[in-house]
């Protein structure tokens, strides 16, 4: 098992590479120039762009800062190659670089104050979507056919179809506006974390609207998995061989069936949580949420290739460890699946 | 918030809804700690709650959108400020000025005896500190915003490093600061009105990452904390203020990332002033009430429709194959029908664009164009002589209208485009992502885009000179008339106030007849104000006077 991590974790430096070494020359492909667009349409004036770039290691610069022209008085591009081995070599110092569009913040501060929120919102989500999705998926295969069942499927395809900004700002309306009015402000919930004098995130009230809205989509889709997969091992012989042995129908299902329908739904819910941590920009723009998926859209129309880079870094990592974590579960899950290269039992 | 826990109990039992209620009633433990400089007064009910977007700025070196500048301005005091009562530039920081016969030096006497809130003098050294660091390449990341200091000398020597200071700006002594130009420009006191143009303490020099996110001011409101992103900026009043002191206890701005969700959070009674969404004017005008001069709030009558000095633009590139006739220009100017695009997009809100100035820089009844209101037999007759309509009603003028997506342009282009086929032009729509359509309007790769223009300055010279002078950087039309930049070159020279309106009041119409730039409408204000504001006015350049505001 431990040989089988090394390697997988080994196999994780060229996928890195690759994605990395692609966005970064996506740069000089996307149009459009993120210096020039500090400004937007009022323009920057030439000396100012000019040290702009330099600040940014955009053009050539000497020791003192201070760019260095061309035999035509013009200031030298930094090559993307340099740029590229200068943001490994500042990745391998814990350095991602300064925004353009932030008053140089440094990135690792930017998505350092924006990671635990989205991690945060995330982890709620994923209990939401975890216990509701799987138990609902439960019911409804164990009790097949019956009103639940038809309750649970109306619901999941109702949850399917609705988008979930959309869902988002009806749960706005009901819990903040319409409760509010309704009980004269007595019980209302946050809508956007205007409250106090500050925004409130720290405190958990503010998550049940959003990773509500957050795992609404990916709850229904649990629930279905679920839902089919539980009615296939159950009409499996082995169930039936349990079933006939004389154990309770509550512990054929508990011990036998649950285990192995579980496989595919951890293997969704780990990659929902894989993109959850990559941030959700609807949910997080419709509930105001400080995350890093907002934070990324916005670098990313604004060309701020630091910030991109930085989130699409960490990102990469999550998800290539979230897929390593799904596969190891498999041999909790399923005792005939293991990674050693011997033979199950 | 004491009714709101006695009625909890009252009202559920649940220990969800009572938890989710000790948090709203702001009874539980405040978790972030180190936001509070010793007091409550950011928890006080005499608190304003103000929406804004995440700014870029908001320490006065690189203040430079509308957002950061929105808090920027309650807490720096500049020189100068712009009265929009009288239309007229008054004293701030500096009680009286003084500008030699050619308009190159201007002397400026400041208020004695004001203080930063770390109890730092206000003098004059620390204007040309506060102006240094706009000007210094060696910020950690330089001044997006040095062409303020444009006139002044010794900027430039600066940003290019070399220089080490601003040679234009002296301190005299303690409380007169003397500033040099590099050519005459009359209007400089209105730039020194800019928010961005203010002192700064020492300490700006000493920690500048700290005065990044909780700079230390000189106005009548000092921050609480600092500014956590994508969150919260809280001011509070500062009682050492040498002016008047401000009636609210402070302002909460509540950072958004979407108007509409402000909007949600502004009918929970969350916020008190915010923007309102497209479509829903005269509905939440009816709710509301209209203010009865468009700026001031006041309760019943809280929605401001108030003009702005900005202008929403066609520009055209004219240096391409088509539009570099004057007469396809003008025609096209004729052909648009403003107070429909007015009426249809934005429920009759905005005004018609019939020159360069909106309305409150210059409403001199003279400043209209000869050929900018709508007439589409007049455009039709003067195409008629050098491109005669074919059979089909078209003439064989082709052009691109382009536009950046997402911005709801969409709309108006359509409109536009609608409007130019009546005439017999072929218009084909290019829909740009914002990026990309900067680049195209930067090359010059385009005949007719979209621009909208918002004063730095309430003047007038700040209309003309960065949009048509020849050598302008934002000159996209790559317009050029020798008359024109020689004509605005003079007028910033005319010390007389009147005498220079005159002058740039000819300019517009200079321009007006080779039509560079087709106007379309001048923005106005689409917000609202909560009962809660007993008093409060939001200025033409969209700059809520936080420091006579006051709450119910």
């Amino acid at each position: 098992m431990i040989k089988y991590i090394i390697k997988r974790i080994i196999q994780f430096i060229p996928v890195f590479l690759g994605v990395t070494l692609i966005l970064f020359a996506m740069q000089n492909i996307v149009p459009g120039d993120p210096i020039k667009l500090i400004a937007g349409e009022k323009k920057l004036d030439p000396q100012t762009e000019i040290n702009l770039r330099a600040t940014y290691h955009l053009i050539e610069t000497d020791e003192n800062g201070n760019p260095i022209l061309d035999e035509n008085g013009n200031t030298i591009e930094t090559p993307l190659w340099k740029r590229y081995i200068s943001y490994i070599t500042g990745l391998l110092h814990g350095d991602l670089g300064r925004s353009y569009q932030q008053n140089g913040k440094p990135v690792t501060a930017i998505l350092g104050q924006k990671y635990p929120y989205t991690f945060r919102l995330a982890l709620v989500a994923i209990v939401i979507e975890s216990i509701l999705g799987i138990g609902a998926g439960m019911i409804s295969a164990i009790k097949r056919y019956s009103a639940w069942d038809v309750g649970v499927t109306l619901v999941t395809s109702t949850m399917v179809a609705m988008p979930a900004f959309w869902f988002g700002m009806l749960q706005q309306l009901f819990w903040g506006i319409f409760l509010k009015n309704v009980t004269n402000g007595a019980f209302y919930l946050p809508i956007s974390g205007v409250g106090g004098p500050h925004a409130e995130f720290e405190n958990w009230v503010y998550y049940i609207l959003p990773a509500l809205t957050l795992a609404a989509v990916s709850t229904a889709y649990t629930a279905r998995i679920m839902r089919s997969q539980l009615l296939e091992v159950l009409n499996q012989d082995y169930i039936r061989t349990a079933r006939a042995k004389g154990l309770s129908r509550r512990a054929v299902i508990w011990r036998h069936a649950l285990k192995n329908a579980l496989i595919p739904v951890v293997t969704y819910i780990g990659m929902d949580f894989g993109g959850m941590l990559a941030g959700a920009i609807l949910t997080e723009t419709v509930f105001n949420w400080p995350g890093v998926g907002f934070e990324t859209y916005r670098a990313i129309s604004q060309r701020d290739w630091p910030i991109v880079m930085g989130s699409v870094t960490v990102i990469v990592i999550v998800v290539m460890v979230i897929n390593l974590l799904v596969d190891i579960s498999y041999a909790f899950l399923d005792p005939r699946i293991r990674f050693d290269g011997s033979k199950g039992e | 918030m004491a009714d709101m826990m006695m009625n909890r109990r009252a009202f559920v039992g649940g220990s969800l809804a009572a938890s989710a209620l000790a948090a709203l009633a702001g009874c539980g433990k405040k978790t972030d700690g180190g936001t509070t400089t010793g007091g409550t007064a950011t928890d006080s009910a005499n608190v304003l709650k103000f929406y804004i977007n995440n700014p870029v700025a908001i320490d006065p070196y690189n203040t430079q959108e509308s957002e950061g500048t929105q808090v920027e301005h309650v807490m720096f005091d500049a020189l100068t400020d712009y009265d929009w009562n009288t239309n007229e530039i008054v004293p701030k920081a500096a009680e009286y000025w003084d500008v030699n016969d050619d308009a190159t030096e201007f002397t400026f006497h400041l208020v004695e005896g004001a203080t930063f809130h770390n109890g730092d003098p206000v003098d004059a050294a620390s204007f040309k500190r506060g102006w240094e660091r706009i000007c210094d390449p060696n910020m950690t990341t330089p001044s997006e915003i040095r062409y303020h200091l444009d006139p002044d000398k010794g900027a430039l020597e600066m940003a290019e490093g070399k220089a080490t200071e601003l040679t234009g700006v002296e301190a005299v002594d303690d409380y007169t600061l003397k500033v040099t130009l590099t050519a005459p420009m009359a209007d400089f006191p209105y730039i020194c009105a800019h928010p961005a143009l203010v002192p700064v303490p020492q300490a700006a020099l000493d920690d500048p990452e700290k005065f990044l996110v909780a700079p230390i001011d000189n106005g009548p409101f000092m921050i609480d904390g600092e500014w956590v992103a994508d969150q919260y900026i809280n001011l509070v009043r500062y009682d050492n203020y040498y002016g008047t002191p401000a009636a609210i206890d402070g302002i909460y701005f509540s950072i958004q990332k979407d108007p509409d969700t402000a909007f949600r959070e502004f009918e929970a009674g969350n916020i008190d002033f915010t923007s309102i969404p497209s479509g829903r004017m005269s509905e939440i005008s009816e709710k509301y009430g209209l203010s009865d001069d468009g700026y001031t709030v006041t309760p019943g009558a809280q929605v401001l429709t108030g003009a702005e000095a900005s202008i929403y633009y066609l520009c055209v590139n004219c240096e391409d194959e088509v539009m570099k006739d004057p007469v396809i220009r003008n025609a096209i100017s004729l052909a648009i029908n403003r107070q429909n695009i007015i009426d249809t997009v934005f429920e009759g809100t905005r005004v018609p664009a019939d020159c360069i100035f909106p309305k409150v820089i210059d409403d001199d009844p003279s400043n209209a164009w000869e050929n900018s209101h709508y007439d589409l037999e007049a455009a039709a007759k003067m195409l008629d002589e050098k491109y005669p309509a074919g059979s089909d009603g078209k003439r064989g003028i082709k052009i691109k209208l382009s536009y950046n997506s997402g911005g709801g342009h969409e709309d108006i282009m359509s409109i536009i485009q609608g409007d130019l086929e009546k005439i017999g032009i072929e218009v084909q729509q290019e829909s740009l992502e914002w990026a990309a359509y900067l680049d195209a309007l930067g090359d010059g790769n385009y005949q007719i885009g979209r621009l909208g223009w918002i004063a730095d300055y309430p003047t007038m010279d700040n209309f003309l000179y960065p949009n048509v002078l020849s050598t302008s950087e934002n000159n996209y039309s790559k317009y050029v008339n020798a008359e024109v930049d020689k004509a605005m070159n003079d007028a910033r020279q005319i010390v007389d106030d009147e005498e220079r309106k005159a002058a740039y009041r000819k300019i517009n119409q200079m321009v007006g007849a080779d039509m560079p730039i087709i106007p379309v409408m001048f923005y106005s204000h689409n917000h609202v104000g909560s009962e809660r504001l007993a008093s409060f006015f939001y200025d033409a350049q969209g700059k809520a006077e936080f420091a006579v505001a006051e709450l119910v």
